[in-house]
């Protein structure tokens, strides 16, 4: 089965500075399409240039990056014919109406006069710019500008969407309409999709696996897939008291915890213990509870520790590592 | 279905080839600057002059309409490789204004805005790019100068039939390939004015600062050098010998620079103009 995107030990430079240190991966291995990769990392990581050696605007300096099954650099036709590209930063022809726009950027993709012109009308409608698509793109607001790059991303029918960072700028309720609109590219319309973004909540919602990048290098590979099916609870204590032994008692109730220091505790808590169990299990061992936080997202946690901001996941098998000593205090509790 | 009703369906229809892909872009900016009117004026404008030139040899051929005249106002009118170069030269003023009008539009407009990110993910290499801007300037500079060209040195052939052809043949194959020369090099100025410094105003300026004020400079270098290789310099001089060159009514002074020396002057010039365009034309900007 031929993967989404695939990196064989990819190196690029950029100038002096190698940007991208060897990476290797195969993502989005399914039948059928409609596969949504997330691509995140701390700012500096490499996943812009990533992206970009993707549509073959940076040639590699050792390695392969392919789509599809095509070399980025030796086959850059083949690879963008199948994919539609919407930037992060404002990119538009400003003296153009959003029509003309549309339909020149669907005939550059490969799409007969006609089709063009009758999808960009389609396609303005399906993302919520009919009534104003006959206006020139510089009059238009930053969603609706947002909006109107991903229509021309997605006018031709591409195999692969790669969003850059879709939701910069929106108000909730855009915000919520554009990860509407990239759950239905994938779900309905069988499209795949690479999201490039910085807040794990858009990655979380409508992606299926998702790649951590930092300095460069992957760091972090996960299917969130799984991660939902194991429907797992986290929950950060902050207690107050003598916490030895706390651990040992967590474990008796079938939950696990990770002592972050200073009585803070991140704790993994499975489907059937109910919140109540730790307040109960607090007063039976004399511990003051500061703080609970409860949260069901998995996907903040995979990154953190990914990145290195906290030492591990409660429950998993793997032994924490040591914390360096001259770590500063906010990333030895966990705090971004 | 009305559209609004029909919802967003993928595409999956048939795909085009790269030449239809390529005229894409001509397209559209041809019909963006066709609705200018002040392009529709200059095009207008250069159409006298053909027109003047076609009144001209109607008359040089059909001397009997001027028989009061004299023997030297009938030698003025002999259509001949001095009366094409004229008429190259001031048709030429109209071409380097209008590429100086609408070349600077064209690529500056997709820098300011960074469109070319969204040019370059889709299936169109850099150099597509240009060769597709540099249709919508050739097209544009073709319909006042090779295409009038042509149209006049064919009406004095049919006018004055086989002998003149015979004897004057290398004159059509001067006008297509001086203009072509011209046309070329216009345009290329014109897109790496355009790539080159964004702002429309300064990037017009520009182009004609180069035909225009490096003709001045140059003069200025040969007065005080007391030489004449500053001509080297002047792209109007090079492009005027290598026009007289092919029409075989070049006689340069001794002191002038050779042809080769031209020619190598002119491709020097084209190949900068490429060089300007291949650095600034990136779908991504490097900070190094």
């Amino acid at each position: 089965m031929v993967p989404v995107l695939e990196l064989d030990n990819l190196r690029v430079q950029l100038g002096r500075r190698e940007i991208l240190k060897g990476l290797s991966c195969r993502l989005g291995v399914s039948e059928g399409g409609g596969r949504a990769i997330g691509l995140l990392g701390p700012n500096g990581a490499g996943k812009s240039t990533l992206i970009q050696t993707k549509l073959g605007f940076h040639a590699p300096l050792s390695g392969t990056a392919k789509l599809f099954g095509f070399d980025c650099h030796r086959q850059p036709k083949e690879v963008r014919a199948r994919l539609g590209y919407m930037p992060e930063n404002d990119s538009f022809i400003s003296n153009m109406t959003a029509v003309a726009f549309l339909r020149m950027m669907g005939e550059l993709s490969g799409m007969p006069r006609g089709a063009a012109l009758e999808k960009a009308h389609e396609t303005l409608f399906h993302v919520g710019l009919g009534e104003a698509r006959y206006r020139q793109l510089g009059t238009y607001s930053l969603g609706m500008k947002q909006m109107a790059k991903l229509a021309q991303a997605i006018i031709h029918g591409p195999e692969l969407v790669i969003l850059d960072e879709p939701t910069n700028g929106l108000d909730p309720a855009a915000r919520l309409r554009m990860l509407t609109l990239i759950h239905e590219i994938k779900a309905t319309h069988k499209m795949n999709v690479l999201l490039c973004s910085h807040l794990l909540h858009d990655v979380e919602e409508t992606c299926d696996e998702v790649l951590i990048l930092k300095d460069g290098q992957i760091v972090h590979h996960a299917n969130l897939e799984e991660e939902r099916r194991s429907n797992r609870r986290f929950v950060e204590l902050e207690l107050g008291g003598v916490t030895t032994g706390f651990a040992a008692a967590l474990g008796t109730l079938g939950a696990a915890g990770v002592d972050e220091g200073e009585g803070r505790w991140r704790v993994v808590l499975p489907a059937d213990i109910e919140i109540g169990a730790l307040w109960r299990l607090a007063a039976e061992r004399h511990l003051q509870v500061r703080k609970l936080t409860y949260r069901r997202d998995t996907l903040e946690e995979i990154f953190l520790k990914a990145v290195g901001h906290i030492r591990a996941t409660p429950g998993d098998a793997t032994k924490p590592p040591p914390l360096p000593p001259a770590m500063p205090e906010e990333v030895t509790h966990g705090r971004l | 279905m009305a559209v609004y009703k029909r919802g967003y369906q993928r595409y999956e229809g048939p795909r085009t080839g790269t030449w239809d892909r390529l005229m894409v872009l001509p397209r559209f900016s041809w019909g963006q600057l066709m609705s200018q009117r002040l392009v529709i004026a200059v095009l207008i404008g250069a159409a006298f002059w053909p027109l003047l030139c076609g009144i001209f040899i109607y008359i040089a051929n059909h001397i009997e309409l001027l028989a009061g005249f004299g023997q030297g106002f009938q030698k003025f009118l002999a259509v001949d490789g001095s009366f094409f170069k004229t008429f190259m030269i001031v048709q030429s003023t109209f071409a380097i204004g209008l590429a100086a009008m609408t070349g600077p539009g064209l690529i500056a407009p997709d820098l300011t805005n960074n469109a070319l990110p969204l040019y370059f993910s889709r299936p169109m290499s850099r150099w597509e790019y240009v060769l597709a801007r540099m249709i919508v300037l050739a097209g544009m500079l073709s319909a006042i100068t090779w295409i009038p060209g042509l149209l006049i040195f064919g009406m004095q052939v049919g006018m004055a039939g086989s002998d003149w052809f015979s004897k004057y043949w290398n004159l059509g194959l001067a006008v297509f390939l001086g203009f072509a020369m011209l046309v070329i090099l216009a345009s290329l100025v014109a897109l790496a004015s355009s790539a080159w410094v964004k702002w429309r105003v300064v990037a017009g300026a520009l182009v004609l600062g180069f035909f225009f004020v490096l003709a001045g400079a140059a003069q200025m270098m040969n007065s005080i050098f007391r030489d004449s290789a500053g001509s080297l310099l002047n792209p109007l001089y090079l492009l005027g010998r290598l026009w007289a060159a092919m029409m075989g009514i070049d006689s340069p002074d001794e002191s002038e620079p050779g042809l080769w020396a031209c020619a190598s002057a002119l491709i020097g010039f084209c190949a900068l103009m490429i060089v300007v365009l291949e650095r600034k034309l990136r779908p991504v900007e490097v900070v190094k």
